[in-house]
């Protein structure tokens, strides 16, 4: 910070009484501090708070500084905004992983499946929804349901999306 | 040979074109019509878009779709799902974006892109970066697309249609006379068929041997559109992008059913008259004006007959609509057929403007519509829809009309999730089918 003296000077006043008189009322108001050795400071009122509106009482309230930092409904369930799609359950070859018929699923497509992924395969000319799994170099799908047998493909499996997010809405 | 130009990339210009656009949404969403021959346009009974298998088999734009069964039996004719092909070509360009922010949504299914100066920040080539593009919108979006790469946008659209489907080509400077020898002139973007004839008065057929014609030649004979179509030829950049997200619609379309089914022509052609001027109200609002109308008309049997009609500039106003479909109506109307609806889409759509001035006064004419119809507006702001319409649409408002049927309208709309709407929807497009 300035002395006294180049503050004359900054502020363009003819006496240093003057500075230090202007000093003294940024001191009491908490502007500026002073060290043992009379050097000025940035006092606490410096640095700029941002005003988050009045407060009865107590704490100042957090909220609204925290609802800057909120995301939708949209954000929290896709990543990747142009590769995602939607689409409805009908079989129950998932209900071990709590997939039901009826469920909204939130799928990316063009998305890297990994081992232990719930995807949409086609097969067969349909899509499927199973877990993926990956044994060595093998491939299979697996359903969470004991009435369906895994899926061997004889060709490349063909994986059209990974399941990113399930949706069951009660109307 | 020798080169036109020694510069590869003074620019690098990306055209890309989603391969048969509106039929790969469809093939892409539904894996059971993959591989098969795919239509849609049902529900104005004539072919909107055809898939690649489609296409082999003789089916093409703007065909009838009971040509269609003919030519092609197997198949599959879907109504068009604009709601859904609007979601992914919004897609499109976003991921594009990803890579630059200078884009031209050119339409629906195509755009062009500046890639200058990316290679550094990238780390890639041109062509590296080209190909990555291409192989996102190919992952995300479940079909293909073509793209080319060049140093100005004429040569970029070249490019992108040189392989096709799924074609990645470039054209550097460099190279760029190897390609133009092999290209007829009048397959050169914004050539016509007229200028082809002129040239070929010259001995002028492939691109190359425009290319290579004297600049002083060209600048005599030719207007600077063609010009500057010369000039990109020769490898330099004039065409400047049109960049910026456009919020547009792509079509307007207005469908109504009546009955009873009619014989009536006066009474049938009111209808169409009706919807024409619904459309216009909603292209009015939008500030568009159309340049190219499809009208239809269903029969009781559920059979639909378009046509395609072309109009000399673009309008916003029914009164010019009318006039330009009258003879085709009377080509589609069947005396001995009862009819149950019409419709009419406005596609083609360009922001409205009337500023260019003309030899036969058709500024004036306009001018006056534009009048006219602020009028009209004001009055339906007022007073409601249809305070005032034409004497042809009189017959369609003595009765009250019946609405809604399905078969024509997309699966999309038919399969509503819980809390949507007729009017209202998710904007995620939707995969179709059993999912078990």
């Amino acid at each position: 910070m300035p002395n006294s003296r180049e503050l004359t000077a900054v502020v363009g006043f003819r006496s240093k009484n003057a500075a230090s008189h202007l000093v003294t009322q940024l001191l009491d108001q908490g502007w500026l501090e002073q060290d043992a050795a009379g050097t000025l400071l940035p006092g606490p009122r410096f640095h700029t708070v941002p005003v988050l509106g009045t407060v009865t009482a107590g704490f100042p309230s957090p909220a609204e500084e925290e609802l800057a930092d909120t995301m939708s409904l949209d954000d929290f369930l896709i990543t990747n905004r142009e590769a995602t799609y939607i689409l409805k359950v009908n079989g129950e070859s998932m209900i071990g992983a709590g997939i039901l018929p009826g469920d909204l699923l939130l799928v990316e497509r063009g998305a890297e499946p990994h081992d232990g992924d719930i995807v949409i395969a086609q097969v067969d000319r349909e899509w499927t929804i199973k877990f993926l799994r990956k044994r060595g170099r093998r491939v299979f799908l697996e359903a969470a349901n004991q009435d369906f047998k895994p899926i061997y493909p004889t060709e490349e499996l063909q994986i059209a999306a990974v399941v990113r997010a399930v949706i069951r809405k009660y109307t | 040979m020798e080169p036109l130009t020694r510069d590869s990339f003074p620019r690098a210009i990306v055209h890309i074109d989603g391969d048969a656009f509106f039929a790969s949404c469809e093939q892409s969403r539904r894996p059971k019509l993959q591989g098969r021959p795919v239509v849609t346009g049902k529900e104005r009974g004539i072919a909107a878009s055809m898939s690649y298998e489609a296409k082999a088999r003789g089916v093409t734009r703007g065909m009838r779709i009971a040509d269609i069964r003919k030519v092609c039996p197997e198949a599959v004719i879907l109504p068009s799902d604009y709601e859904t092909y609007s979601l992914l070509s919004k897609r499109f360009f976003a991921i594009v974006r990803r890579y630059t922010p200078d884009v031209e949504e050119y339409s629906i299914d195509e755009c062009f892109a500046d890639l200058t100066g990316l290679r550094r920040p990238l780390k890639m080539n041109y062509f590296e970066i080209a190909a990555r593009i291409k192989k996102e919108l190919d992952a995300e979006l479940g079909f293909t697309f073509s793209v080319g790469l060049a140093p100005n946008k004429v040569v970029a659209k070249i490019a992108s249609k040189w392989q096709k489907p799924s074609g990645l080509t470039a054209i550097p400077g460099r190279e760029l006379h190897r390609f133009l020898a092999k290209l007829p002139v009048e397959k050169v973007w914004g050539i016509g068929p007229n200028t082809t004839a002129f040239l070929a008065k010259h001995d002028i057929r492939t691109a190359l041997e425009f290319a290579r014609s004297e600049e002083p030649w060209v600048k005599k004979h030719l207007s600077k559109p063609f010009y500057q179509i010369w000039q990109e030829l020769n490898g330099q950049y004039v065409f400047e992008l049109v960049t910026g997200e456009h919020e547009t619609y792509y079509t307007i379309q207005k469908v109504k059913t009546f009955t009873p089914a009619s014989s009536d022509r006066a009474f049938v052609f009111a209808q169409l008259a009706k919807n024409i001027e619904n459309a216009c109200i909603k292209i009015r609002k939008h500030k568009l004006a159309a340049q190219r109308v499809v009208i239809f008309l269903r029969t009781q049997q559920f059979r639909d007959f378009g046509l395609e009609i072309e109009l000399s500039g673009p309008t916003q106003f029914p009164n010019d609509i009318l006039h330009a479909v009258a003879q085709a109506f009377e080509e589609l109307f069947e005396p001995t057929a009862a009819y149950r609806a019409t419709g009419v889409i406005l596609s083609k759509l360009t922001e409205a403007y009337y500023g260019q001035l003309d030899l036969f006064g058709e500024a004036i004419r306009m001018q006056r519509l534009s009048n006219l119809y602020e009028s009209v507006d004001t009055l339906r702001e007022k007073y409601g829809k249809h305070t005032v319409f034409l004497g042809a649409s009189f017959l369609a408002h003595q009765s009250a009309q019946h609405d809604g049927e399905r078969g024509h309208v997309p699966e999309r709309r038919q399969q509503l999730l819980p809390g949507e709407t007729a009017r209202k929807r998710l904007g995620i497009p939707m995969f179709m089918g059993e999912v078990t």
